[in-house]
This record gives structure tokens, C-alpha cells and sequence, in this order.
């Protein structure tokens, strides 16, 4: 099969969508001429036209209810903020309008909206162009949050969520972008809520999203030299959350470990636990639940602090074995 | 006291040529010599030596010893106690330069027996602990030097460790795995040794701590033997623990015995008599619980009998709890009346019983086997004549009881009446319990089960 | 550039409207004014949860803007929205008092209360509890017209509070460059909350911000309304030809507080009675010379409807529990 990068798979799920759907268009900053800050709609606007990819003023205010007003309305649109960071500005829209609209008015509307955001540190971006929001999102019900780590799974998911009748925010990876991987060529669709075991090992269940996912397969592959396996296991959707293999995997291994690059106080990492725990997978721990996650700080300019702040490969190693090997 | 000090010259250093802390090792002094007990330590953790300052004193074979520096600088790194016993040329102390740090820190004791299998401990401070609890602490698979002790000088004793290892509510520390497969296996928490971190319970320890039992479960009385293959018993849990306890017992405490042929006549009588009064619900007065309450009247009148060695000294208990052995498919356990002398025959006949009965189903709490003072095995129910029983660690002093029949013996005027007669053995450890006083006290329990009525004296 | 425009005030002739279509006007407002009444009666009884924010006084603005668009137009309302929503297409006023009663047989299923009645099917998009929470979704819609190439228009209902957000900026900005069929109402009732236009402008007229926009700006006499038909009818047609939205401010008052819970120690009682002398049901009675008693006539029909929607809205059953959880996804 042949390879594509992440975000080359980003720009064909959007371009053969909206070759094949015409309810589907394209807007935010910069995603036209420009062919979006990180290149994943080249080439869109010259294919498309103006009508069907829209470059705003900088107004995520306003992109987001665009959004929400166009979905109401027949329409399926794809809305992209800049950077992660930015969706803050947004925030309104979507957690009282978007979220909400559908069951305050009784589920008689419906809001099928994609709402494309990049996130996540490791290219200098300091502070304020470096978030990783997920879990805000996930509290707030009526949204879908989707946050695929391969280019076969972001190809997938995009073309779900965009059919898929509700918000959906769908987060991407700066450092995925450029990472390669194996594409089909036509349209398909991975279902969203759907998760995925990414590597099968019975000594320690991980539970990775985005770029930790292929951090914890490199350090699956160290580990492994050690004679311990680790079941990699990728939610891929946060909401609605397929909790089910992670259970089943946690009653087969015995020991859990989360890895999040978001700050791990009121992470992502703690739902993850807690459903761990409040299963029957409970009966069968032998060690503590754990999480490895951003450390509670903004993301620092200088090089080495940022790449201290979030989990890289030898600390999800030294992690994973000190559970393994009953250190907890 | 007289000391004869030998200058001792360490043959394996070879890193003093390269500057790390030199090693202080417990010499060997005589031939077959295998262990030296420290007596005391002469120079404290942190304190400048000279090469040739005696650092120690120890004892062996009823000598004492002293031993020396093997260099120069500072005295760190104690690694035993005084009391405790070391085998010859184990590390006991390092000497380190004045701005050196030391890099292994202080554990607990490395011998032939199992090693402590927790987290290696916290650098630096010496495990200042009862032998007791190092022991304790060691099978439970617990870092001494974690444990904060109550004792005097910030001592951990026995109490510490158990503490440490239970919470509050008396539960053992088990991972939820371990509590599900006890549950599935028939096994008691309490009784498995833990091997994760803080003596935590692990699955892995409760399937090893099962399999005695399973091993053993559906045989029949009466086996068939299988030609040409064996059956194996793994030394493991309970059997391993009974094992190395007695072993240990025999080896350390010179044991004397004793036995006194006992008329029980008296005794069966009271028990008649007062469980005649007894109410329907209340548990029948055994012979055992007339000798227990027989025993700990004599052990309050012969405190000798009811002490431990802790250290340089021998402690005279206060309280008089005396363990009853109840025989377990697996193995051994002797459970706990407490306070004996001053419990009526019924409440202790009530405990012996509840004890027992939960003793074989692994109900048993660690508090129903703490503080015994004094043990009691009563093996006359399977017609055993007469028999010896090794000491339970720290006791001093055990009684094993075996059966009574009946014999003629003469009587005011020399004539033969058949009575009752019941074999005891008491096993006592001579370090503390010297023949007289073994003697005596036999006497006052012979006395007391022979006429009853003394025990209320 | 088109500047600010007064308009000339309009008259039932070029209304255009027959007898019976002027009185059916007339006969709305009233029913407005009737169930905003009833709202206050029935929240004092304590028969209604939560709290409400009527629009008696300014039943002109609603009827005037809906009395000019056509039925597949949208509305994007505010959280004083009772009164867009009965004026609007195919309202049914049993649907509302059952919503506001909090009853499954409501337009929202009992789940979105006075703030967020919508009867999608008429695309009536819905109150919304954030102020100018419509306006950046009527962005949306707009540019959802202008993709399915239809001739509707989106009415987008805001306040004079709602000029002042973040949202106002960027929609309207967003609107005017790209030439979207909206319309954009600020009924500027002079008050936010307590908080008086003067105080929190520096501007005389929220029209004038049109300007900032390059968008056509209008203030017109909301309590007016054949001025304020003429004003939307005429934004309508300018958004129906692409020639992008316009900016119309209605000059409105309204004479209960904000909300429920408001003392209203930011006004003097005065100052209300001197708008109530603006009725604006009253002026438009006298406009079509109606006698007293037919006013009566006309006030009794109302009551009469509205008594029978509070009468549908109390037997009807609550939301049952157990589908608590419909409604949240698709």
C-alpha cells in the first residue's frame, strides 16, 4: 500500500469528501490561499473554489458559529482553528451552541459540524501555541472528540466525522503531521468510538493518545528486548470513549498505565483510571493504576524544558518497567 | 570482662586500592567457629577511628571478642544491632573518608535465608532493630529500615513491622488480584507472605501459598501409592515459615526437657462438674483449657518461665497468654488466649474453641496468634505416649501434653487403683530457664491439675 | 459605502396590508402582549421554574420583522424572545406556553425552557441564552444560503448589550465582507441589564456601527409598526438581491425588568410610564381607528387563546425521567 504522511491524509479525506458531497466546505484562517498553516488543505482552494473553502478574518468566534449556523442548516461544514490554543476563543460557540442546541431544543435539530484543530508541543511554539485541550471537550456532552495518531486512522476518522450527525472536535498532532504510514487510496471510514490495539502484550495494558502513541510502540520495542510486552491501546475516540478492550485488556495483564502529553491534573488520564477501576478489571490489578502525563506547568520556550514537560520515549520505558517489575 | 583481642586482617579488599569505603567484617575467632553475636558497638555511625580501635564487642561460644578497625577514617554504614547474630566474615560496617558518601546503604541481613525481597531501602540509616522484628520483617519480605519504630531509642520492634505491614483495620496489604484469587483459592491473606513492595500480597504469592493445599486436597487417608512417582511438597508459606522458625528454634535454644506423669483424675472431675453447669450455647470445658489455666497459674508464680530474651536481657512478661497449637492440614498454628490467669475455664475454653475452629477454616487474625508467652501441644488425642516439642520463638518454655490412660499406682496404702495418667514434657530453653526452675514449675502444674482447688490461691 | 438612513415613517398604505391582514397585526401583537402577561401571572403563582425575560412593550419590533420576511427565512433569536417566536411562521402558541411549562408536549421537549424555544421545522432557530450567542451562527447561515443558492434571508434578533460583544465584531464583519443575506436587529430596549445605553456607549446610535462595517444602518421607532415592517422589509430585499446584510436598529423599551429577579434600581418608575404612553399596541389600534370595544374585542380573543394554551400546557405530562439522556447526540 502506499504511503502518506498524516497530513497528506488530512488534505485527501477533505478532498475526497468534498469531491463527492457538496453540503462539504472548508473554513478558518488561512486555510485557502495559504493552503492552511500546516498544509493540510493545499491545493483545496484551487480544486474547490472560493464558495467551498473560506479564508476568514481572525475571528474563532465567529468560525465556530459559522460552523454551527451552517450545519443547522443543511449544510456539512469543516471548520479549522489555527492552532489548538485559539479554540478558547471559541469556546462559547461550542460548549453553549454547538453542544447544546440539539437536546435544548428537544433533539429535534442536529448540528454535523468537524471542527479541525492541531495541538500539542515540541516545536517551540512556547505557552500560547502549544495546548492540548482534549479534555475540556470531553466534559461537555453533545460533542464528539476524536484524536487519531496514525495516517491511516486520521484519514478514516475524518471522513466519520464529517458524516457523522454531530460536533465533532477533531484534534491533530503538530509533530504527527510529517509521520508516515499506509493509506487505501479510496474514501473509507473508521467508525468513531471505536478503539484500537495497537500492539498486543500481556505484562502491562498502556493507554496512549495521539503522539504517545508512537512513542509508547518505540518504547514497547525497548521493552520488549527486556522480555516485557506491552499492550499498546489507542482510544482513538475520547467521546464516546470504547472503554471495553481497555477493560478487558487490564483483566488479562494486571497493570495499567496512561500516557497523555495534556497536563496530567484533571487529564484525560484520570476518566481512563477511573473506568479502569470502577470495572471488574478492579479484581484483577496488581499493581496501582498510573499515569504518565505533561507535567502542570505552561509549555516553556527553551528546547530541553519542553521536551521535559511531556512524556518522551524513555520515560514511558522506565515507567512501564517500574510497574512491570513491581516497583508500585 | 576478660577480652582477648586479636588484630584482625581482612584478605579480600581489593577496593581499598581504589578509595571506596573499606569493609568491616565480622571476624571469625575460632576454628569452627560459624556466627558471632554483637554485643555492643563501641563507636558510633559517624565517628573517626583509628586503624586497630576496637568498633565492636561480640560473643561467641560464651567468649567475648572485640574487633578492630581495619583502617582509618570514619565508622558508617552499621548494618546489625546489637543482639543480633552474624555469620563470620559478613559485612557489618564500612570505614569511609570524612567527605565520602556512602553508596550501598544499610539493609537488612544477608544470609543464607531468604533475602528481604522489597524495594532496596532508603540510603544511609542503619536498621536499628529488635532481632525480633528483623526476623519478622525478613519473612514478611519488609524493609526494616522503612519501618519507624516505637521501641526505646527509635528501635523497631515487632509491633512496628507489624503494624507496617496491616492497616488499621487488622486487613493484610493485598492487591485486588491476590484478594480475589484468596477468595477463589480458600486462602487466608493473613497467613501469605507478601512479595511486592511493603510486603504486599501479590496474586503470584497467594497461588504459591494455595498450592500446599491443593496439593494435598483429595488425598485420601489412606493413599494409594504410585509407583515410581513421588509427590512433592513445595517449601513454600506456611511450610516454609514453620520450617525456618523451628529450625531456627532448635538450633539457638538449648533446649532441656522435662516430664512429670499426671494424675488427672482431679482435673476430668472439675470438668465434669462444671460442665454440668455449663449454659446449652456455651462451649464444653476441654481438658486443654483445664491445663492451659493450670499452666499460666504456674507461669505467674515462675515468671522465669513466662520471658523472652530480647537482646542483652531476659524479659519477665507481664501478661500470661498461652498459645494453643492446633494441628492445620497445611501445617501449624499455635492461636492466642490472652491473658490467661485471670479468665475463668469457660471463657477460655469458649476462646480455645473459637480459635481453633477458625484457625481451620484461615480465618485467624494477627492479633488472635500475638504475644504468646507460652504454648501448650496437646497431641493425647492421637494416643501419643509421650513426645518433645521444640520451643516457639521467643518463648522460653513449651508444654507438650500427650495422653492420658490408665495405669495402677499405689495409693494412701500402697495398694493399686487404675487412675488416669497423663504424660507432659516441658521443653525449656536453658539460657533463661535452668533446671531448678523448670523443675519447680512442672511441680506447681502437676500441683494445680492434681488439686484444682490451688488455683485458687 | 452606504451611510446610516433615517427612514421616512411609514404608513398602513405603503404597508401594503389589507383591513384584515393590519388587524390580524394587531390581533398578534395582542396575543404577545397577553402571554407575556400570563408569564408574569403564572411566575407569581408560582406555577412556572426558573425565570423569564418578557418583551411587553416591544411586541411592535417582533411582529414588524417578522411581518416581513417569508416563511423559509430563519430566525436567530435572544433570550427575550417570546415574542419573535410567536410572531413567527407557523408558531404555535400551545407549543410555547407547554415548553415554558417545562412539558414534553413543548416545542423543545421541556428541555430548553423560555431561553432556548426553537421550532426548527419552521426554522425558527431558536431563543439563546448567551447574548449575541445567534449572531455568529448566523454567519453560518447565511453562508449556508448563499451555498444552496436559495432567496431566504436569516432575521438575527440581538440587543443593545449584544452590540458590545466579541461575537457582534467578528459576525458582522464576517457578514459584510462576504455579502451574506442576514439581517441584523438590535432592538435596542435602552438597557442591558441595568446597565443604560448612554453609560455603556459612545455613540448615539447602534446603527452607526453599520458603518464600521461598510453595512447599511437604520434606526427606526420599534414601538412603531409600520416603521419598523418597512425597515426589515426593505433589509429582506437588499439581502434577497446579494447585496449583503444590513444593520436595523429598533428604538424599543421594555417595561418589566430584565429578568424576574430585577429590582429595576437602575430606572424611575417615570421613566416607564413615559414609554407606556408609546404602547405600541395602542398606537397601532389608533392607526387602524379601532374603537374600544373592538380593542376589548381584540384583547378577550387573546386571553382566550392563551387561557387555552395554559389549559393544553397543564395536562400535558411532564419528560419522563428515564429519557433523560435523549436528544444529546445524533
Amino acid at each position: 500500500m502506499r504511503e502518506l504522511t498524516y497530513v497528506e491524509a488530512v488534505r485527501e479525506a477533505l478532498h475526497q469528501t468534498m469531491a463527492a458531497d457538496e453540503r462539504v466546505f472548508l473554513i478558518g484562517e488561512d486555510v485557502g490561499v495559504y493552503g492552511g498553516a500546516f498544509g493540510a488543505s493545499a491545493g483545496l482552494l484551487q480544486a474547490f473554489g472560493e464558495g467551498r473553502v473560506i479564508d476568514t478574518p481572525i475571528s474563532e468566534a465567529g468560525i465556530a458559529g459559522a460552523c454551527i449556523g451552517a450545519a443547522l442548516t443543511g449544510l456539512r461544514p469543516v471548520g479549522e482553528i489555527q492552532f489548538m490554543d485559539f479554540i478558547t476563543i471559541s469556546m462559547e460557540q461550542l460548549v453553549l451552541q454547538a453542544a447544546k442546541i440539539r437536546y435544548m431544543f428537544g433533539g429535534k435539530a442536529t448540528v454535523p459540524m468537524v471542527l479541525r484543530t492541531p495541538g500539542g508541543s515540541g516545536t517551540g511554539a512556547a505557552a500560547q501555541h502549544s495546548e492540548m485541550l482534549e479534555n475540556w471537550f470531553v466534559h461537555v456532552p453533545g460533542l464528539k472528540v476524536v484524536m487519531p495518531s496514525t495516517p491511516y486512522d486520521v484519514k478514516g476518522l475524518l471522513v466519520s466525522a464529517i458524516y457523522d450527525d454531530n460536533p465533532v472536535i477533531f484534534i491533530e498532532h503538530k509533530l504527527l503531521y510529517r509521520t508516515k504510514g499506509p493509506v487505501p487510496e479510496e474514501p473509507y471510514r473508521i467508525p468513531l468510538g471505536q478503539a484500537e490495539v495497537k500492539r498486543a502484550g500481556k505484562d502491562l495494558t498502556l493507554v496512549a493518545t495521539s503522539i504517545m502513541v508512537p512513542r509508547a510502540l518505540e518504547a514497547a520495542t525497548t521493552l520488549a528486548a527486556e522480555g516485557i510486552e506491552i499492550e499498546v491501546i489507542d482510544p482513538r475516540t475520547l467521546t464516546p470513549l470504547d472503554d471495553a478492550p481497555i477493560i478487558e485488556s487490564v483483566k488479562k495483564t494486571g497493570r495499567a498505565l496512561v500516557v497523555h502529553e495534556a497536563v496530567k491534573t484533571g487529564g484525560f488520564g484520570g476518566e481512563i483510571v477511573s473506568r479502569i477501576v470502577e470495572s471488574e478489571a478492579f479484581d484483577y490489578l496488581e499493581a496501582p493504576v498510573r499515569r504518565l502525563a505533561g507535567l502542570d506547568i505552561p509549555i516553556p520556550y527553551n528546547r530541553t524544558l519542553e521536551a521535559h514537560t511531556v512524556p518522551q520515549v524513555n520515560n514511558i520505558v522506565e515507567e512501564a518497567r517500574k510497574l512491570v517489575r513491581g516497583a508500585y | 570482662m576478660k577480652r582477648d583481642s586479636l588484630t584482625f586482617h581482612a584478605s579480600r579488599f581489593t577496593e581499598w586500592l581504589t578509595a571506596v569505603a573499606k569493609e568491616v567484617i565480622m571476624p571469625k575467632f575460632g576454628f569452627t567457629q560459624e556466627n558471632a553475636q554483637i554485643v555492643r558497638w563501641l563507636k558510633n555511625a559517624g565517628e573517626a577511628v583509628e586503624q586497630g580501635d576496637p568498633i565492636a564487642e561480640v560473643t561467641t561460644d560464651k567468649v567475648n571478642m572485640e574487633v578492630e578497625a581495619p583502617a582509618t577514617g570514619i565508622l558508617d554504614g552499621l548494618r546489625f544491632a546489637e543482639g543480633d547474630t552474624v555469620p563470620v566474615t559478613a559485612i557489618i560496617a564500612f570505614i569511609r573518608g570524612k567527605d565520602e558518601k556512602l553508596e550501598t546503604p544499610a539493609s537488612g541481613q544477608p544470609t543464607a535465608e531468604e533475602k528481604p525481597r522489597a524495594e532496596s531501602p532508603v540510603a544511609g540509616r542503619p536498621s536499628s532493630a529488635t532481632p525480633v522484628a528483623h526476623k519478622m520483617a525478613q519473612e514478611m519480605g519488609v524493609d526494616v529500615s522503612q519501618i519507624t519504630g516505637t521501641g526505646p531509642g527509635g528501635r523497631v520492634t515487632k509491633r512496628d513491622v507489624e503494624a507496617h505491614v496491616t492497616t488499621e483495620l487488622g486487613k493484610p496489604r493485598a492487591v485486588p488480584a491476590a484478594r480475589r484469587l484468596a477468595q477463589e483459592l480458600n486462602v487466608d491473606l493473613n497467613t501469605v507472605t507478601g512479595s511486592g513492595p511493603r510486603g504486599r500480597v501479590q496474586s503470584a504469592d497467594v497461588r504459591e501459598a494455595a498450592k500446599p493445599q491443593t496439593a494435598n486436597e483429595g488425598r485420601p487417608m489412606s493413599p494409594s501409592i504410585v509407583r515410581g512417582q513421588p509427590s512433592t511438597i513445595p517449601f513454600t508459606g506456611m511450610r516454609r515459615t514453620i520450617a525456618t522458625r523451628l529450625q531456627k528454634s532448635f538450633q539457638e535454644s538449648p533446649h532441656i526437657f522435662f516430664d512429670a506423669y499426671i494424675d488427672v483424675s482431679a482435673a476430668e472431675a472439675l470438668r465434669a462438674a462444671l460442665n454440668e453447669r455449663l449454659g446449652k450455647e456455651q462451649a464444653r470445658i476441654s481438658l486443654t483449657a483445664i491445663i492451659a489455666k493450670a499452666c499460666g497459674w504456674a507461669l505467674a508464680r515462675h515468671p522465669l518461665v513466662n520471658s523472652r530474651i530480647e537482646g542483652e536481657n531476659i524479659v519477665l512478661l507481664s501478661e500470661v497468654n498461652v498459645g494453643i497449637a492446633v494441628a492445620l492440614e497445611a501445617g501449624l498454628i499455635v492461636p492466642v488466649v490472652q491473658n490467661v490467669p485471670h479468665k475463668g475455664l469457660a471463657q477460655i475454653a469458649s476462646e480455645i474453641a473459637d480459635l481453633a475452629e477458625r484457625a481451620r477454616n484461615n480465618r485467624l487474625r494477627p492479633q488472635d496468634v500475638a504475644d504468646g508467652t507460652f504454648s501448650i501441644s496437646n497431641l493425647g488425642m492421637f494416643g501419643v505416649d509421650k513426645f518433645t516439642a521444640i520451643i516457639n520463638p521467643p518463648q522460653v518454655a513449651i508444654l507438650a501434653v500427650s495422653r492420658a490412660r490408665k495405669q495402677f499406682v499405689p495409693d494412701a496404702n500402697d495398694q493399686p487403683v487404675a487412675r488416669p495418667i497423663m504424660t507432659v514434657t516441658l521443653s525449656a530453653d536453658h539460657r533463661v530457664v535452668d533446671g531448678a526452675v523448670a523443675a519447680r514449675f512442672l511441680q506447681d502444674v502437676r500441683a494445680a491439675l492434681e488439686q484444682p482447688a490451688l488455683m485458687m490461691l | 459605502m452606504t451611510k446610516n438612513k433615517n427612514l421616512s415613517p411609514a404608513t398602513l398604505a405603503s404597508s401594503g396590508w389589507s383591513e384584515a391582514t393590519a388587524r390580524e397585526k394587531l390581533a398578534a401583537m395582542q396575543l404577545i402582549r397577553a402571554f407575556e402577561e400570563k408569564a408574569e401571572e403564572l411566575f407569581s403563582l408560582g406555577r412556572v421554574h426558573g425565570t423569564m425575560h418578557l418583551s411587553i412593550g416591544q411586541e411592535a419590533s417582533a411582529v414588524g420583522a417578522a411581518s416581513a420576511l417569508q416563511p423559509g427565512d430563519y430566525l436567530l433569536n435572544t433570550h427575550r424572545g417570546h415574542g419573535h417566536c410567536l410572531a413567527w411562521f407557523e408558531s404555535d402558541v400551545n407549543a410555547m406556553m407547554a415548553e415554558f411549562m417545562g412539558k414534553e408536549t413543548g416545542y423543545c421537549r421541556g428541555r430548553g425552557g423560555s431561553m432556548h424555544i426553537a421550532n426548527v421545522e419552521a426554522n425558527n432557530l431558536g431563543a439563546n441564552g448567551i447574548v449575541a450567542g445567534g449572531l455568529p451562527i448566523s454567519v453560518g447561515v447565511g453562508l449556508s444560503i448563499k451555498q444552496r443558492q436559495t432567496q431566504q434571508v436569516c432575521l438575527a434578533v440581538f440587543g443593545d448589550g449584544g452590540a458590545n460583544t466579541g461575537a457582534f465584531h467578528e459576525s458582522l464583519n464576517m457578514a459584510s465582507i462576504w455579502k451574506l443575506p442576514i439581517i441584523y436587529l438590535c432592538e435596542n430596549n435602552q438597557y442591558a441589564m441595568s446597565m443604560p445605553m448612554q453609560k455603556a456607549f459612545n455613540i448615539e446610535r447602534i446603527s452607526e456601527r453599520g458603518a464600521a462595517y461598510g453595512m447599511v444602518g437604520v434606526t427606526v421607532d420599534g414601538n412603531n409598526l409600520l416603521d419598523v415592517y418597512a425597515a426589515v422589509k426593505e433589509a429582506a430585499e437588499r439581502a434577497r438581491a446579494g447585496k449583503g446584510p444590513t444593520l436595523v436598529e429598533s428604538l424599543t423599551y421594555r417595561w418589566r425588568g430584565h429578568s424576574k429577579s430585577d429590582k429595576q434600581a437602575y430606572r424611575t418608575r417615570d421613566e416607564v410610564k413615559e414609554w407606556q404612553q408609546r404602547d405600541p399596541i395602542n398606537r397601532f389600534a389608533a392607526v387602524l381607528g379601532l374603537s374600544e370595544a373592538e380593542l376589548n374585542t381584540v384583547r378577550e380573543t387573546a386571553q382566550k387563546q392563551i387561557e387555552a394554551a395554559v389549559a393544553f400546557a397543564e395536562a400535558s405530562p411532564e419528560p419522563a425521567v428515564e429519557n433523560i439522556a435523549e436528544g444529546v447526540y445524533a
